[in-house]
């Protein structure tokens, strides 16, 4: 008995350290099809942190908490509200580095297999996520940019991944959805003015968890690039929980105040 | 068992794949981008907002003065517990503990800087206490891997507070983390379910960046008497009477009713009832406020 | 619904019940610190000091629950009960004095267990118009004290028993094993629920709260205010000083506000309708309404 246990555990063994078999190739899946996690349906805003920064418009010069440059704040300071209603700039504080800061509820949605969809009920801004995507040089920046999307890969080290010598590398099973967007209109971080540059660049991961009553939940940590206005990335993370429905999806229009 | 069964059995488990897990081993510094007055300085008095608090709560935090810190010895010396710990003031260092015959993951520790606070998240499938085993300022952690996002439940935890401005955490409430490591940066979800002075789960989340270079030092504290005072005293306010109450209204132009908290106050429709919020003509508190060395009261 | 069917689903519901009932009444062995030991039963909290020479039992629950707290003293040790301490007189308390002494007392005569009250419990024990049921309780004690500490060596460390007068009742008890830095409390300290002031039998909320404030001077916490001198109370979680400095906080403020409401010449209605509790009512078990009273009562009997 002992031998045929040995032989199945030698042959089992060889076999897993082979890996997949020559052969006809499967084609890829889908973002849609190899997604680890679910973030369709409709989401609301919970506003536990910035409240006040947040739920209303803060004072003019109020920066609190943002790494702001000296040229960040001088511009910050000049913020003009009915300047920019005058530009037709209303949306300038709706943007992809603030969009998901902003009280309010997302649905989203697939709109392809290779497309995440964001529609923001404040603002009526729509987010694309785009897997397997890339900007177009040249491109004009828009408010919410270009998203660039993949399911985050595996933690590694910064070279390529070694298997090394007894080491797996079968954990640490991503779950987060991680997005890239540049060609970003120059914006507003809060709506009280502190800017971001066109040069912008917006690293999001959204992760999804349940909690102890069945809620689910997704967190999107958001890193702001902008040396030119921040003098270190800007940090946040934003929770939103999931709604049965539609119910509070209110679309409205941006506003400069 | 002969050599040979050794060796192939040996094979095989060299094979096995480990546990999804990541490592959050390393030295980690807080970042203020979010709530920054709050965390550094500190919350003002009479600052509820953002928070689903009961009316117990609500007056608890009424009747807290600040004094009693000072006054009752026994608080000098009271570390923040370990859900509000992911917050407040200090560093973090994370260290994990391998078994080295299995090589399995037994367990994560943090330590903070602030009242050296040391805590074990036990990953090893272990049970918490019973009810009537006592309760510590970090509380009972364990943790299961979901995916690469750690999960993490505590209980047995100490009375303590969810804003240090008297809100308070009971010790009947669980905290639940999501820890979530994005390169060199950490997020850790908190979420609060409290029956005791919460009407719904208070979910936060701070984030945390890598530094190596970093180097904690020994917190220290040693509780004296400070004041004289008479035998018992507990400084309080009798209900009514907190004469700070409205700052925080009157500071930033907020409604008052807002500024008392609530579930209701942190949804987007709640903006509906701030329609009438003029904010003051320009900041003149706390305008800055990324870190313990720029955020200035004026 | 067939006759199978319903004795099936009774056979399931009744096995559930018991299981409950088990849980609700299981008695549960917690080591301490040191010699000491915690025995969480139906009737609250027992502690226990075993060694070489003996077994110290503070507090004996009920005497319906005496052959399961014997059995839990026996996975700590085999020798014979020597001393037993009542915190109060309460039958929760004592009421196991007789059955703990005969299954675990010593079989030698002479070393009967000394049961130790203070004075004022056996006085009220043997009052006139006693219930029958606590005849055997007063009747189990035989070594009372009246001046405080009362105090002995065993198990290699001191033991000392203090009157906390006029707290929970005037008979009241706390005991502390000096080298394995426990404090048993009794009632005077119940984390999980509003103290009950027998204002009746001699209880005051001052008295209780100089009782807990000379918990506060004999425990000292480990860094960073835990750990350190454990405390066991009457009933309820183990606990430390910080523990304590949060039971003895609300009572402090809740104290104060009715006080206040006492001074603005407010009647005990009123005073329990203004709900002066209510910010702890979510938090402590027990009558709110029944905490506040004996508050008041206690308050308003203080003599200008």
């Amino acid at each position: 008995m002992t031998k045929y246990l040995l032989a199945w555990v030698a042959v089992a063994t060889a076999y897993a350290q082979l890996g997949p078999a020559p052969g006809k190739a499967k084609p890829p899946r889908s973002a849609k099809e190899a997604a680890p996690v679910d973030f369709t349906g409709y989401w609301v805003s919970v506003v536990t942190e910035d409240w006040r920064w947040r739920m209303v418009t803060p004072a003019k010069g109020d920066f609190a908490s943002i790494p702001l440059t000296a040229e960040g704040r001088k511009v910050g300071n000049a913020w003009d509200p009915a300047k920019d209603e005058a530009a037709g700039e209303q949306c300038r504080s709706y943007g992809a580095p603030a969009l998901m800061r902003i009280p309010g509820r997302v649905h989203i949605t697939w709109a392809d297999d290779n497309t995440l969809q964001i529609d923001a009920d404040q603002g009526t801004q729509t987010r694309l996520l785009h897997f397997g995507g890339k900007p177009t040089p040249g491109a004009a920046p828009t408010w919410q940019g270009y998203s660039v999307a993949q399911w985050e890969p595996p933690v590694r080290g910064v070279q390529s991944p070694q298997q090394g010598l007894g080491a797996t590398r079968e954990g640490a099973r991503g779950r987060s959805l991680e997005v890239v967007t540049t060609q970003i209109r120059p914006g507003y971080l809060r709506k009280n003015g502190p800017p971001y540059s066109g040069n912008t660049v917006l690293k999001e991961f959204f992760d999804l968890s349940v909690e102890r009553n069945g809620d689910p939940w997704f967190v999107v940590t958001t890193i702001v690039e902008d040396p030119q206005n921040l003098t270190e990335p800007f940090v946040t993370s934003t929770n939103f929980k999931k709604q049965k429905d539609a119910s509070g999806f209110s679309p409205t229009a941006c506003s400069s105040r | 068992m002969s050599k040979l069964t050794v060796l192939v059995l040996s094979a095989a488990l060299w094979g096995v794949p480990a546990f999804a897990q990541v490592d959050f081993s390393g030295e980690w510094a807080p970042l203020y981008h979010e709530n920054g007055p709050e965390r550094l300085p500190g919350p003002e008095l009479g600052d509820y907002t953002e928070l689903p608090i009961n009316d117990a709560a609500r007056l608890r935090a009424d009747s807290w003065d600040a004094d009693r810190i000072s006054v009752v010895e026994q608080y000098q010396c009271r570390p923040h517990g370990s859900d509000y710990a992911l917050r407040g003031l200090g560093n973090m260092r994370v260290t994990r503990d391998i078994d080295p015959a299995t090589q399995r993951l037994m367990a994560f520790h943090t330590h903070m800087l602030a009242w050296d606070s040391d805590r074990t998240i036990y990953m090893d499938g272990r049970a918490h206490p019973p009810e009537y085993a006592n309760h510590t300022w970090q509380g009972f952690s364990t943790a299961v891997w979901e995916g690469n996002m750690l999960t993490v439940t505590t209980t047995h935890l100490k009375e303590n507070y969810i804003r240090r401005n008297g809100v308070p955490r009971s010790d009947q409430a669980t905290s639940t983390e999501h820890w979530m490591r994005h390169g060199d940066y950490l997020t850790v979800v908190t979420v609060i379910d409290d029956p005791v002075f919460l009407t719904e789960p208070l979910v936060r989340s701070d984030n945390w960046y890598l530094d190596p270079g970093q180097h904690i030092g020994i917190f220290g504290c040693e509780h004296a008497p400070e004041l004289p005072k008479p035998e018992g005293v507990v400084p309080n306010h009798l209900p009514g009477t907190n004469p700070f109450l409205r700052e925080v209204s009157e500071w930033y132009g907020l409604p008052y009713e807002a500024t008392r908290g609530g579930a209701e106050t942190l949804y987007p429709e709640y903006r509906q009832k701030l329609s009438g919020y003029k904010a003051p003509p320009k900041c003149d508190r706390y305008c800055t406020c990324t870190t313990l060395f720029d955020c200035q009261l004026r | 619904m067939s006759m199978k069917r319903l004795l099936i689903a009774m056979l399931v519901w009744g096995t559930y019940a018991c299981a409950q009932v088990q849980t609700q009444d299981a008695v549960h062995v917690f080591p301490v610190q040191g010699n000491v030991s915690m025995i969480v039963g139906p009737g609250g909290n027992t502690t226990v000091q075993v060694g070489k020479e003996g077994i110290v039992v503070v507090d004996t629950q009920t005497a319906a629950a005496a052959s399961q707290v014997m059995a839990a003293i026996r996975t700590l040790s085999d020798r014979p009960i020597i001393w037993m301490i009542n915190t109060s007189m309460d039958a929760d308390h004592m009421g196991g004095n007789e059955a703990l002494i005969r299954l675990g007392g010593s079989t030698d005569a002479s070393e009967r267990a000394r049961v130790i009250t203070h004075e004022n419990v056996l006085n009220r024990l043997v009052a006139p118009g006693i219930a029958q049921a606590r005849v055997a309780d007063a009747a189990s004690i035989n070594d009372t004290y009246f001046r405080s500490p009362k105090d002995f060596l065993f198990n290699g460390e001191a033991v000392m028993v203090y009157h906390m007068p006029a707290a929970h009742t005037d008979g009241d008890s706390i005991v502390l094993f000096r080298r394995s830095d426990v404090i048993s409390s009794g009632d005077i300290f119940t984390p999980d629920r509003y103290p009950v002031i027998d204002v009746q039998n001699g209880g005051s909320v001052q008295g209780l709260l100089d009782g807990l404030n000379k918990i506060l001077e004999m425990a000292v916490a480990g860094k960073y205010q835990e750990g350190g001198t454990f405390v066991i109370p009457g009933r309820g979680r183990l606990c430390d000083e910080a523990d304590v400095v949060e039971f003895r906080d609300m009572v402090t403020i809740i104290r104060d506000r009715v006080q206040d409401m006492l001074k603005k010449g407010m009647t005990l209605e009123q005073v329990k309708a203004a709900k002066p509790s209510r910010d702890y009512d979510t938090q402590y078990k027990g009558s709110p309404d029944v905490f506040v009273e004996s508050i008041y009562k206690s308050l308003a009997a203080r003599k200008p």
